[in-house]
């Protein structure tokens, strides 16, 4: 029943208090902790909770509600248990009180210390508020913690599980409900509702083919994702709207330009880059001589990798990098890809001058902007 | 002194000082005429007189540091050479953020010239740009304060040209092939404008056409309102945003909970 082997087992309150066991039959016993578990303090207690017993009492109905098994430690030397409570005692007040002297220098650093936002030590300000509140709610915590540890009894209590089917009677219940339910409604009499119930039943599990069919290859015949804003004569303009000019970047200049729609470019894919080069810097692709104009060039800023935005551009090597995966495209060379994971160059618009020397699209894009799709015929 | 002279003369007779006092009557009015011009028009007339001929002082000064420091590798003409570039018609800008963040004088040929201590003082640096400035013209400080503007107009200013290479609190970040953008918080708002209107080494210029004086002080206001914000949150992270936070979080905090977990643990 006892465990001499190990000394910080005091026993619990209950037992020191009402049948304190004499030190010389602690030390008759000479097993171990776990086989405490099956000892007359089990069988004692009850044999159908006991954990020993636990798979045969499974099947049987009418086991009531789990049975707390206790089994409690005996106790040591009385003065020397007081001594270690006492000491105990004294830390977890302690803890307590450190916990109240947080509580108070957490209003006074609130209210009172020179930690303010203009200050420059005001990086202390939320920090030292968090360790004084980290210590008030950690010390009720730690001296809670170690009262249960130190004072309390030790007590190791088993509860079983409640049986996993419903008693017999209850069953019988549920299913009379069931065919009474069944009766009144009236199914086996009314064929007609039964059969209109089952039609509009059906129905409705047919309704989720058309998210299906939006899946497939019809939904997509209008290239809706292959096609932007962009059009013939269009003006390049800023964010808030201004029109591009040519001579408005110098060299080594960018501009974020969008297609001039009326009420203003909402849609995602039109982003364009505007950048303006040395002519001689310049390499057009060929076929593409005539999309640039005197070292303007533009491209899209949607990376051809995963559509993130490739607006950090290098003048000095013409690189435009793509912060989310270093994908690299070359400029001045028709935005070859580098370096990255990106398999297409970006897509350059072909852009020209109008009479009043503003920039406008000779069209929309060549090529599907943006990442690469199932249906994309390049 | 003739005035004078008219005076000491009236002893000798009337008909002299009749003839005398018609020179006195006009060099009077004279004096009048040019003590008031002088008296209304003085700001003007001083001050330009002044700057301009400060601004030859500082352009004489400017070309003494110049041939000191920067002509070895910028030439005794600022025509360039091997070692650096050509200086005519980059401007007063250039020169000032180059040398205001201690870019220039270089170093060493890395990919990038590093921030440095600057080696000039700024009225040193006033007139290094003052002499580059008068060779070939080119982009100069506005008048006024630089950080003069709108700090909402500024925002969104920066988040539309800046913030993708800068980062959205002006931390910097990487480039290709170990370039990078630098972090804003040390500059001062004349380094600010200046790398927006030179656009220094890989930085892309924003000409005025572009980004007009008062957005480009717009702009440096909320520059310096981001970079030199308070946190009273504490150790800001490097202001990269919530991925360091995040793993600073998920490391070091969960870890020292699991940790704590696992110390209550060993002791139940």
């Amino acid at each position: 029943m006892t465990n001499p082997a190990d000394p910080s087992d005091k026993g619990s309150i209950r037992d020191r208090l009402q049948s304190p066991v004499p030190s010389s039959e602690a030390n008759s016993g000479g097993d171990s902790r776990h086989s405490d578990l099956t000892d007359a303090g089990f069988q004692q207690t009850d044999s159908r909770g006991a954990l020993h017993a636990r798979g045969h009492d499974e099947g049987q109905q009418g086991v009531p509600h789990a049975t707390p098994v206790t089994h409690a430690h005996a106790p040591l030397d009385p003065a020397l248990e007081e001594a270690k409570a006492r000491a105990a005692e004294r830390k977890i007040a302690g803890l307590f009180l450190a916990s109240f002297a947080s509580v108070i220098a957490f209003f006074f650093v609130y209210f009172l210390a020179p930690f303010k936002f203009t200050e420059p030590n005001n990086i202390y300000f939320t920090p030292t508020l968090a360790v004084l509140m980290g210590i008030a709610l950690g010390g009720i915590g730690a001296g809670t913690v170690m009262w249960a540890k130190n004072l309390m009894g030790h007590e190791e209590t088993v509860q079983e599980r409640h049986p996993f089917g419903s008693p017999p009677e209850e069953r019988a219940a549920a299913a009379e409900l069931l065919v009474a339910g069944a009766q009144e409604s009236q199914l086996g009499r009314r064929s007609l509702l039964r059969n209109t119930l089952l039609l509009s039943g059906g129905a409705l599990a047919l309704l989720p083919l058309p998210l299906l069919f939006d899946l497939g290859p019809y939904a997509h015949k209008e290239r809706g994702l292959a096609t932007t804003a962009w059009k013939k004569g269009m003006r390049l303009v800023r964010e808030n709207g201004t029109p591009v000019r040519i001579g408005d970047l110098g060299l080594g200049s960018i501009d974020i330009v969008f297609p001039d729609v009326p009420g203003g470019n909402m849609m995602a894919d039109a982003p364009t880059m505007l950048i303006r080069m040395q002519p001689g810097e310049f390499k057009p692709v060929k076929g593409r001589e005539d999309w640039s104009v005197d070292g303007h060039v533009a491209y899209s800023v949607i990376c051809t990798h995963l559509g993130c935005p490739v607006k950090l551009y290098e003048q000095q090597t013409h690189h435009l990098f793509c912060p989310c995966h270093q994908s690299t495209f070359d400029a001045s060379n028709g935005a070859k890809v580098l370096f990255g994971p990106a398999a297409r160059p970006l897509p350059q618009l072909a852009i020209s001058v109008d009479a009043d020397g503003y920039f406008i699209a000779q069209g929309d894009y060549h090529e599907p902007v943006g990442p690469s799709y199932w249906e994309r015929k390049p | 002194m003739t005035e004078g002279r008219a005076v000491t003369s009236t002893k000798t007779g009337p008909s002299r000082f009749q003839r005398l006092s018609g020179y006195a009557v006009v060099l009077l009015a004279l004096a009048l005429v040019g003590g008031l011009y002088t008296a209304f028009a003085a700001p003007k007339s001083n001050a330009a007189d002044s700057t301009s001929s400060e601004q030859s002082m500082a352009v004489k000064a400017g070309r003494e540091l110049f041939l000191q420091g920067c002509s070895t590798c910028h030439g005794l003409n600022l025509q360039g050479g091997a070692g650096g570039p050509s200086l005519i018609g980059v401007g007063e800008s250039a020169v000032i953020f180059q040398v205001e963040s201690g870019r220039m004088p270089l170093y060493a040929g890395t990919v990038q010239a590093p921030r440095k201590k600057a080696k000039y003082s700024i009225a040193e640096i006033d007139q290094l740009a003052a002499y580059v400035g008068s060779i070939g013209g080119g982009p100069s400080l506005p008048k006024g304060a630089l950080n003069d503007g709108q700090l909402q107009m500024g925002g969104d200013l920066f988040r539309t040209n800046c913030a993708s290479c800068h980062n959205f609190a002006g931390a910097g970040g990487a480039l290709t092939y170990g370039k990078y953008a630098p972090p804003l918080s040390p500059s001062s708002a004349r380094v600010i404008y200046t790398a927006m209107q030179t656009g220094p080494e890989s930085m892309p210029r924003f000409t005025d056409n572009q980004l007009t004086p008062d957005e480009k002080k717009a702009i440096t206001k909320y520059v310096e309102f981001i970079t030199k914000a308070p946190q009273p949150g504490g150790n800001d992270l490097g202001r990269y945003g919530p991925v360091p936070e995040g793993l600073v979080i998920w490391l070091v905090g969960i870890g020292a909970l699991v940790g704590l977990t696992l110390w209550i643990g060993a002791r139940a």
